[in-house]
């Protein structure tokens, strides 16, 4: 018997693979002859919801992953610096980025904010935009920056184009995205309490085809990804149960996250898409509410304690994560990072040094997008795998 | 009592072991079963196989607590768990020979040593690279090519008398080198020998690395070629005097993954059943 769900992850994963952007072209063109525009962003975060009021689709760029050969790309950044602006690059220069009128670079890290010098001088036609995002976290500072912030984007954008950004239109689109932020929660939880019935490869495959398609369209995919899969009668194995981190930015290939849980993982929690779920609350916006200020007030709050927001001295990094640990019962912790990924690699010693004092388990590895070897990644998570169910406790 | 099984699903072939555990610790067999796949299905050879392994022991699936997969057996459907090959090849190391402290896993495609404690808990270990040369189906296919039964390559072995070695580094130039000692008329006998050196310097290398102590037992495919262990013997007494190891073998060493898996599986079983009592 046909599987609706893995029937839904086909779909995605035709969506995610087609590097070319056919199906933001295809939402683009309207019946009428007329068309709309798309605007791309970079990881970590940007807040969609501004690009949603605007009546722009918002596209997810995190680079070509295994499929695609980065010939030009490589000339224009250093050996020692990740794969991912290399790949955005070859993507731009190939066409494949054709159907983006835009694109947001945040401010995550110094290779994203040469990659945004890059592009503004290889495309100075296209519109692009440098988003900072507060590093202070005072309402009255890094709040009222961010605010502001968002309303000269709002700005730029009508002037690409697109309607104004008005209070009730961010409003609905903050409803829209909160709608989506509880089923993506849902997902998520449907996979702690049943990894047998979620494996992370479909997740992420379903969670990645949400950077691409509407965030209306996705909502629906998800509840029926959500209602087929939670039907499903896996049998549940002798895995142990693991966290994946670090890996919030440029993406490991498919491959990898299929060889963690071959290697006999369930993967329970993870930051692959640490930036569509950047809020980790519902903002749950009054008409009261000014949109931008309230944008910016669950940045400050209720945002993912990443390793690319600024986290204030005194507070031990990893205690999140350290949470997590307990909250989703996971037994283990796999810190995969991007080779040359400064904000994920150091973060880990304090990270490793959180979960050392609990006593948790943990791993580490590092990898790039085209990674095509998977033979010592098997072995460590093979291994870490037995040494969690065979020596944590017999040891 | 515990019955669990561990099926190897291994590049050449496919083994399965019913094992029965007490409290006591003892640990009685029900049934060991070998299969070659031969260009066949795994997944079918995997389902026969455990067909027959229940047959053995006349059983059915349900008599079994835990079945533990090993090798390349992740997507066994009917599996309770899977565990690492080494993790395996150490447990079942230890139960055919609980002297053992160091094992030297010959599969098909690839070798590796691993040194254990006293519980098998692996401390240490290195393998060959991605070159076939020097595993079993490497030795499998000179043996074809020189039209020797497999079974017999060990004893030839044994009776070479010029042996000459063959590269240990690549499977291509080790087979260009077999071709040319057939067309220089050098005798069958001494060809597998030379393969058996090559190899053997090669493991040697491998249990030096891991700094190996003690008993050594040879496991996997190649675990009952005599030949090998004559050879091995011969290069840990040449190349690695400070080693003090003694190389064994044991007629059931193809079935280590298999044995282990099951012995694990076992363990699992009553673990868990143990703590969601508590």
């Amino acid at each position: 018997m046909s599987d609706p769900a893995s029937a839904l992850i086909d779909r995605c994963e035709a969506i995610v693979n087609d590097l070319d952007h056919t199906s933001v072209a295809d939402w683009k063109r309207q019946s009428d002859g007329t068309e709309r525009k798309a605007v791309g962003f970079l990881p970590v975060y940007v807040p969609r919801e501004v690009i949603h009021a605007a009546g722009f689709l918002p596209v997810g760029v995190v680079g070509g992953g295994d499929a695609l050969e980065i010939i030009r790309g490589d000339a224009y950044f250093q050996s020692y610096i990740c794969h991912l602006p290399r790949s955005i690059i070859e993507m731009g220069l190939g066409g494949k980025l054709d159907a983006l009128d835009g694109m947001i670079f945040p401010s995550t890290c110094d290779v994203i904010r040469n990659l945004s010098g890059m592009w503004q001088l290889l495309f100075p036609d296209k519109w692009a935009w440098y988003l900072d995002v507060p590093q202070n976290l005072s309402p009255r500072l890094g709040g009222r920056f961010y605010a502001h912030d968002l309303q000269l984007m709002a700005k730029e954008l009508e002037g690409l184009g697109g309607l104004e950004v008005t209070p009730e239109r961010l409003r609905g689109s903050i409803e829209v995205y909160d709608v989506h932020r509880g089923i993506t929660e849902d997902v998520f939880a449907l996979r702690r309490e049943a990894p047998e019935k979620v494996p992370t490869w479909e997740l992420y495959m379903l969670i990645r085809a949400g950077l691409i398609l509407p965030v209306e369209d996705h909502s629906e995919l998800m509840v029926e990804y959500l209602e087929s899969a939670s039907k499903r009668t896996a049998k549940r194995r002798d895995n142990p149960r693991v966290i994946v981190a670090g890996a919030f930015c440029e993406q490991p290939p498919m491959g990898l996250i299929r060889t963690l849980e071959r290697a006999g993982c369930y993967i329970v929690e993870d930051d692959f898409s640490l930036g569509q779920r950047w809020l980790r609350e519902p903002l749950r916006i009054t008409d009261e509410d000014e949109p931008f200020g309230a944008l910016a007030k669950a940045f400050l709050e209720h945002s993912a304690q990443g390793a690319t927001r600024f986290h204030p001295d005194g507070e031990p990094k990893g205690e999140e994560l350290v949470r997590q640990v307990r909250e989703c019962e996971a037994e283990g912790v796999i810190l995969a990072s991007p080779s040359f990924c400064d904000p994920s690699l150091l973060d880990r010693p304090m990270i490793t040094a959180a979960l050392d004092r609990e006593g948790i388990p943990w791993t580490g590895f590092k990898y790039a997008e085209n990674t095509g070897q998977f033979q010592g990644i098997r072995e460590q998570a093979g291994t870490f795998s037995d040494s969690i169910r065979l020596w944590s406790e017999a040891s | 009592m515990t019955i669990a099984a561990g099926i190897d699903v291994g590049s050449g072939a496919i083994k399965v072991s019913i094992y029965e555990t007490g409290p006591d610790g003892a640990e009685t067999r029900h049934a060991l079963v070998a299969e070659r796949i031969r260009r066949r299905d795994p997944t079918v050879v995997t389902r026969e196989s455990w067909e027959l392994a229940l047959k053995h022991a006349g059983m059915v699936a349900g008599d079994v607590a835990y079945v533990a997969t090993t090798g390349d057996g992740e997507n066994v459907p009917w599996a309770t768990g899977h565990f690492y090959g080494m993790t395996t090849h150490a447990r079942g190391a230890l139960h055919l020979d609980p002297t053992a402290r160091a094992v030297l896993d010959v599969g098909s495609l690839h070798a590796r040593a691993m040194k254990m404690d006293p519980r098998s808990k692996v401390l240490k270990y290195r393998m060959t690279s991605q070159c076939a040369s020097g595993t079993g189906q490497f030795v499998e296919n000179i043996a074809r090519y020189l039209g020797v039964p497999a079974e017999d390559v060990g004893a030839r072995s044994l009776q070479a008398t010029e042996p000459e070695m063959v590269s240990s580094i690549c499977a291509v130039l080790a087979e260009t080198d077999v071709i040319n000692m057939v067309s220089r008329g050098i005798d069958t006998n001494d060809i597998l020998k030379g393969i058996h050196m090559s190899m053997s310097l090669r493991f040697a290398k491998l249990l030096r690395s891991v700094g190996a102590d003690g008993v050594v037992l040879i496991t996997g495919g190649q675990s009952r070629d005599v030949g090998l262990l004559a050879t091995l013997r011969e290069a840990l007494a040449k190349k690695a005097k400070n080693l003090q190891v003694e190389v064994r073998n044991h007629e059931q060493g193809i079935y280590a993954g298999a044995i282990g898996a099951a012995l694990w599986g076992a363990w699992r079983h009553d673990y868990l059943a143990r703590k969601e009592a508590s």
